[in-house]
């Protein structure tokens, strides 16, 4: 049932640690340290990520996670994605540990070493139209196909990949040292890698079939993880142009004086509201039992979230001026993270798509 | 279409209005709503009575004026309901104006005697507030009010007065002061239409209706009694208006009448497979869950205490370009089906009303505060700029 309730007092501590997290260790030259780091290392505060809770956060306690509800982690994660984080949070606790929790009959022992950092264990899918596949050889099966964009790959010990098997999904756990990955640098600074498998067995103990459910909760929970990241960036972008309209002095007052410029900020502060109210249904939405519900609010979400964000990223650089198109403010940096985040987890088209099958059209 | 609002105990306070609803309204009415054609006054009495007699007619009002109790959330999920079931949308100069202020502001002698009656429907309200000079400008407003025996004598006209055809009371803001600053001297009255020296103009729409006049005021005089509150204070009263039932001006209920409307049509033209039609449909489904999620959350946020103010301007900017927006859409639909005019005899269902629609509805982004005001609203109240 969609509520909107206030944020309670765990909700509220979630997004107050992590806000103490961003400013002690996420000012902007520190970041552009860590984004010197060669692609194979781990950022540097994972270990303390896992101690705070965060990859356990959205995982049911019966497999060892705290039980909260993705609506209790927004404000969090809308922090995170506003403090530019580049630790997998949302790629191992939203998506892998998500949809293990929900394929795995028993999860827990396989959860507990992912929720305390010990192990990056993420999902590996192929491209939209070509699926990695699986093959039945004697006792094992065979894996072959490319995922060729996993977020955080090159720091994996395990893959799970979403792969066919007679037309059917089924997840398969690969160790990272069978897969060939290499290591892609994104346009943001953040590190994914191409995991090529050709030709790798796995036994059959390590094939979860009738996945599908849990597959499409967790696909809906990882887009979840990333609209909150783009609320935070949005309303990070909307403050830091307010902030700059107010003081930045042309024809000898405050360009925040011009009715063009109020209106425009008038508009981004619209669609900064919209991207918070519909962040938060996705996230209500994956309460209860009916998936198509949960399939519409999120694409849903998806559809309007990418399209308010374009415009504000534009708005953002724009009423900045040329000091907007530079790389030292964090407007170019927000605005390159807003932009990988509105191409993972299936764009604006696909989840139109999908929003108008579900609704019949 | 996606209802938000759809636990149990929702659906079953939808069941409740939609069986009301089934039992009590008139089929023809019903069949002018779905078309889009023009209403008359027939049309909202009957519909008024059945709400009255189920008190369920001001939906807003606090139980002890006769309002039905209802919270927040069935108040949203009541207004859905009866836009989609086709029912009249009853004009809110009574309801969502007078009605409030008075309660909040009016003596109680004019409760007494007035709000039972916006209850019943006996009075229809209609809002002296626009002048010619006074549109977006509204505190320039020049209608005066000199001070004479018992009374007031008020001078001057307004215009773009909705239905005062209908109507037997006006609320007027006027000018008693005219030597402070422009908005400390305006006071608000109430004024019998029949009183002698106020006459009316219909003034006819492109769309060819009359439901908006001009009213000309020659020294028509007004008692104590009538006046709200404090002399010149009626700048504040007004604006008092701006926060009673702000959480509804997002139309969420009309934006739905709509695009169902819009969906029939391109089902009844073929089109609704095609993919700018089909794309176009699910992104105006999508821009009315925006608005839906938007005023829930504000909602929850008021009922939690926090205090909502000028934000919900956005409700009314989205939800018009939304209901805009939606009689283009019907346009792209109709094609050629739009053009032969209402009466040519060669109308076509579903489209007659689709041309009527996106001129009559240009109103929606003009009245109440304009969406340029609305914008200036958020940049200065919100934003601090």
């Amino acid at each position: 049932m969609i509520r909107f309730d206030i944020p309670d007092d765990e909700t509220l501590l979630l997004r107050d640690t992590a806000e103490r997290f961003v400013a002690d260790h996420y000012g902007l030259a520190q970041r552009n340290v860590m984004l010197e780091q060669p692609p194979e290392q781990v950022p540097p505060h994972w270990g303390e990520m896992a101690e705070l809770g965060w990859l356990a956060a959205a995982v049911p306690e019966a497999a060892g996670g705290l039980g909260l509800s993705a609506a209790q982690l927004v404000p969090m994660l809308e922090v995170l994605g506003r403090g530019l984080v580049l630790e997998p949070v949302g790629p191992v606790a939203m998506k892998c540990a998500a949809t293990l929790a929900r394929a795995l009959p028993d999860a827990g022992a396989e959860l507990e070493p992912i929720l305390s950092g010990e192990r990056i264990a993420l999902v590996a899918e192929g491209a939209p139209g070509a699926p990695v596949s699986a093959v039945k050889t004697g006792g094992a099966l065979v894996l072959s196909g490319v995922a060729p964009l996993v977020m955080a790959g090159p720091w994996a010990q395990v893959f799970w990949v979403v792969a066919e098997l007679d037309g059917a999904p089924v997840l398969m756990r690969i160790p990272a040292e069978a897969a060939d990955v290499t290591p892609v640098r994104l346009v943001d600074g953040q590190v994914a890698a191409r995991v090529c498998f050709d030709g790798v067995r796995c036994a059959q103990e390590d094939v979860v079939t009738g996945c599908a459910e849990a597959l499409a909760y967790g696909r809906d929970m990882a887009l979840v993880g990333v609209l909150a990241e783009m609320s935070g960036l949005v309303d990070a972008l909307h403050g830091a142009t307010l902030d700059y309209v107010k003081l930045r002095e042309q024809f000898g007052r405050a360009i925040g004086r011009f009715q063009v410029v109020q209106h425009r900020m008038s508009e981004m502060f619209i669609r900064r509201e919209e991207v918070h109210s519909m962040a938060r249904l996705a996230a209500e939405a994956m309460e209860g039992d009916d998936a198509a519900f949960r399939g519409k609010l999120v694409s849903a979400a998806r559809v309007k979230i990418a399209k308010d964000a374009r415009v504000v990223m534009r708005d953002a650089v724009q009423l900045h001026g040329g000091i907007g198109v530079t790389d030292e403010l964090a407007v170019g940096h927000m605005l390159k993270r807003l932009l990988v985040l509105s191409q993972v987890e299936g764009g604006r088209a696909s989840h139109l798509k999908r929003f108008r099958a579900l609704i019949g059209l | 279409m996606t209802d938000l609002l759809n636990s149990p105990e929702d659906m079953a306070f939808r069941k409740e209005i939609r069986d009301f609803v089934a039992a009590e309204l008139d089929p023809d009415t019903r069949a002018k709503v779905v078309r889009g054609a023009p209403l008359v006054r027939d049309d909202f009495m009957m519909w008024h009575r059945s709400l009255y007699q189920k008190g369920w007619a001001a939906p807003g009002w606090p139980k002890e004026h006769g309002g039905p109790g209802w919270s927040a959330r069935q108040r949203l999920i009541a207004d859905e309901e009866l836009f989609r079931l086709h029912t009249p949308p009853l004009p809110g100069f009574g309801f969502k104006m007078i009605g409030p202020i008075l309660m909040r502001f009016g003596s109680t002698a004019q409760q007494q005697r007035f709000l039972p009656r916006i209850l019943s429907g006996e009075d229809w309200w209609c809002q002296g507030f626009s002048e010619t000079g006074a549109g977006s400008d509204l505190a320039a407003l020049r209608t005066r009010a000199e001070r004479t025996k018992g009374g007031w004598l008020i001078s001057g006209s307004k215009t773009w007065t909705t239905y005062a055809q209908y109507a037997n009371w006006i609320f007027c803001l006027v000018r008693t002061d005219p030597d402070v600053k422009k908005q400390e001297g305006i006071s608000m009255m109430l004024v019998d239409m029949s009183a002698p020296g106020l006459t009316r103009r219909g003034i006819r729409l492109m769309d060819g209706t009359e439901e908006v006049n001009e009213i000309f005021l020659d020294q028509v005089f007004v008692p104590d009694d009538m006046v709200v509150g404090e002399i010149n204070m009626g700048w504040t009263y007004a604006k008092a208006l701006l926060e009673h039932e702000r959480l509804g001006i997002g139309g969420i209920g009309r934006s739905k009448h709509l695009l169902e409307r819009a969906r029939e049509m391109a089902r009844a033209a073929g089109c609704e497979a095609e993919p700018e039609i089909a794309d176009a449909l699910a992104e105006f489904e999508i821009d009315i869950m925006a608005i839906e999620a938007t005023t829930l959350r504000l909602m929850a946020a008021a009922e939690a205490g926090v205090r909502i103010g000028a934000e919900t301007s956005l409700l009314k900017i989205r939800g018009t370009e939304t209901q805009q927006g939606l009689t283009e859409l019907m346009l792209d639909i109709a094609g050629p089906s739009a053009l032969p005019a209402r009466d040519s005899g060669a109308t076509e269902e579903p489209f007659e009303n689709v041309a009527f629609q996106f001129m009559n509805w240009r109103k929606l982004s003009i009245y109440g505060g304009s969406n340029e005001i609305q914008r200036s609203i958020l940049a200065s109240q919100v934003l601090g700029l």
